[in-house]
């Protein structure tokens, strides 16, 4: 048999495949042998000198790195707290029940630029409204001229930000669970904390790990929030790799290097979220594990 | 242990509405202490709102609920002392199956010793001992079913062990031994038993008593011998019997003699001048005989169709427009194309308005 027109029927989806996944990254790879910078513009060839240079002469970027990693955890772990805390509030019957769903999602719904500047201005050492309930008490914290602060001003804005879509996807998940687990529960005389532990928790664990997950995913990207905040600052305090790779390659044009910067965080972050993943699995999953 | 009684227990989910529907009209029943009962009727016939009244997951529209004299219609689930076994098995996954089976002792604070005796006496009778150290993932539908189970009768205070269609997810061949071992707990621990499907075979095999429902009614309660041979009305001898039982809309001819079309039938039912109307007759396809000689209440009839079952064959005839269905044995010698039919008046049950007169 002559199956060699199923190729044809299958080249145009190959084609857009090709030109919208697999090119970019061909590409990117490509870059990241060359020196295009702003004054060599061009796709040169210099061998691995860029990863040499990253490998042993950029502690900036690698400290960028270990931040956002840092960051990234810390926030999606108290999003996955306070979210799941708050789908458990409204999942049961509760006066208000829509009212409160709609509004915990309203931040999710708010542009995060916008959002930011809103929040940049809340925490204005001498304009915004934080430090004028802090003044009450003869503090004026900096917030955003802090090195330590100026991090966990980040973390609250993204908490604030992405805890909604937490929210929302925990929420979906205790909605879709059987009710037998729970009535079996009341019948065997278990107290609510057990019935959490043993019934709630582990019936949510696929949703979690899912959930944790994507939102790893999308905090490691974290851009537009530094920008606005911090750029960046005070120094290097609240850089991240996505924030550093920008500023290699979009204000010193640093094209080729930041190729190469651009690569081996996409390298890293397939295998560190390969491990996370595993790892939750193992601790959310104790029965499913071995 | 405890004897459980509904007086004008109903329930109507939607109190509010002008007319009400209820999924379980009221009525009022006892269950003995120890007894093995069985709640058999289609979908929807309010089998598993009756179960979920009596363990508390529902709370009754109408009447009140007592377990040995105790108005326990209010008293929360947790309180009651019931226990459930749920259609699919529910077994908390990241535990073993010795904390599993320990957890209703854990939650009333039970000292270990005592959990450690009544988990092990437990696990023995159904045959988990060997797997009291292992998680429960790794086990199979019908040993889960088994945990839940045991869950219910670690604890020797329950009122009753409730069962939702528990061996929906079994085997047929385990099903049977499951059965067997339901009825030895029942009759080493006399904790009573009360079990919901739609599956005759299961609750005649089961249960001392039957309680046959039909659109939120109690139609009857009886023995399995009772259902079969005496059902109360027309659907319960539809419903129960494999195949149904023969039903003809008939006519009184006499006290004791009614015809069907141009077919006269002697019964053994005196039927009361006040019952004349409205009739039908049944008779179980098992107790139609086959017959070479034609006498008193014999049919001739034309064979259809005869269909072999492996244990029986299952004849269809028609004598006239009236179907009737035989059962004989398997080895049985049928003819070609005509047969007579014996119809013992013994057997003959005759409803009144779909219900039997007595």
């Amino acid at each position: 048999m002559n199956f060699k027109h199923k190729f044809v029927f299958l080249m145009p989806g190959l084609l857009v495949l090709l030109g919208i996944l697999i090119f970019p990254i061909i590409f990117t790879v490509r870059l990241s042998f060359s020196g295009w910078d702003s004054f060599n513009p061009g796709l040169d060839f210099i061998g691995i000198e860029n990863y040499i240079r990253l490998f042993t002469d950029d502690k900036r970027f690698w400290e960028s790195f270990l931040r956002l990693g840092f960051l990234s955890i810390t926030t999606v772990f108290l999003q996955y707290i306070i979210g799941f805390g708050l789908a458990l509030l409204v999942w049961k019957e509760i006066k208000f029940k829509r009212f409160f769903r709609v509004l915990f999602l309203i931040p999710m719904m708010t542009t995060p630029v916008i959002m930011t500047v809103i929040w940049r201005t809340f925490f204005h050492e001498s304009l915004g409204p934080v430090n004028d309930f802090f003044s009450l008490f003869g503090m004026a914290p900096p917030w955003l001229s802090h090195e330590v602060l100026a991090l966990v001003t980040v973390m609250i804005v993204e908490v604030w930000q992405w805890t909604p879509f937490m929210f929302l996807l925990m929420l979906a998940g205790l909605l879709s669970l059987p009710k037998e687990p729970f009535l079996a529960a009341a019948i065997d005389g278990a107290s609510s904390i057990r019935k959490f532990i043993y019934v709630t928790f582990p019936l949510m664990a696929p949703i979690s790990i899912g959930a944790i997950i994507i939102r790893l995913i999308e905090a490691s990207k974290i851009m537009d929030t530094i920008f606005v905040l911090t750029s960046g600052g005070p120094g290097t305090s609240t850089e991240t790799s996505s924030f550093y790779i920008f500023i290699k390659g979009l204000r010193e044009f640093q094209i080729g290097y930041s190729a190469t910067l651009s690569f081996t965080y996409l390298i890293i972050m397939i295998i560190s979220l390969t491990f996370i993943a595993k790892f939750l699995t193992k601790i959310f999953m104790k029965g499913d594990a071995e | 242990m405890a004897k459980i009684e509904f007086k004008n227990v109903g329930h109507c989910y939607d109190v509010s509405a002008e007319n009400k529907v209820y999924a379980l009209n009221p009525f009022s029943l006892t269950w003995e202490d120890g007894g093995r009962y069985a709640l058999l009727g289609p979908s929807g016939c309010g089998k598993t709102t009756m179960l979920n009244i009596m363990s508390g997951l529902i709370t009754p529209s109408d009447g009140n609920v007592y377990f040995d004299e105790n108005d326990i219609t209010n008293v929360i689930t947790e309180e009651r002392n019931i226990a459930q076994v749920f259609q699919f098995p529910v077994i908390y996954n990241t535990m073993t199956v010795f904390d599993n089976l320990a957890f209703p002792l854990r939650c009333r604070k039970f000292d270990e010793d005592k959990i450690k005796t009544k988990v092990h006496e437990v696990a023995e009778l159904l045959n988990l001992t060997e797997f009291l150290n292992k998680l429960t993932k790794k086990l199979t539908a019908d040993q889960k079913q088994l945990i839940s189970l045991g869950r219910g009768l670690v604890r020797e205070d329950v009122a009753a062990v409730l069962m939702d269609e528990p061996l929906t997810v079994i085997d047929p061949d385990l099903k049977f031994k499951l059965r067997r071992k339901l009825k030895e707990i029942n009759a080493k621990y006399k904790t009573t038993l009360i079990y919901v499907t739609h599956d005759q075979n299961e609750a005649m095999t089961f249960a001392d008593n039957i309680i046959v429902m039909n659109e939120g009614n109690v139609v009857q309660i009886g023995t399995p011998k009772e259902l079969f041979e005496k059902p109360k009305t027309t659907f319960v001898g539809y419903f129960i019997g494999s195949p149904a039982m023969n039903i003809y809309p008939c006519d009184a001819v006499s006290d004791d003699e009614v015809s069907i079309g141009g077919l006269k039938l002697k019964v053994n039912t005196k039927l009361p001048d006040s019952q004349k109307s409205n009739l039908k007759l049944g008779i179980r396809s098992e107790y139609i005989n086959v017959v070479n000689k034609k006498s008193e209440n014999t049919v001739e009839a034309n064979i259809n169709l005869v269909e072999d079952f492996g244990n029986y064959k299952l004849i269809s005839a028609t004598n006239d427009n009236i179907q009737i269905k035989v059962k004989v044995k398997r080895e049985s010698v049928i003819p070609e194309d005509k047969i007579l039919l014996e119809i013992p008046p013994e057997h003959c049950c005759i409803y009144n308005n779909e219900e039997l007169v007595e």
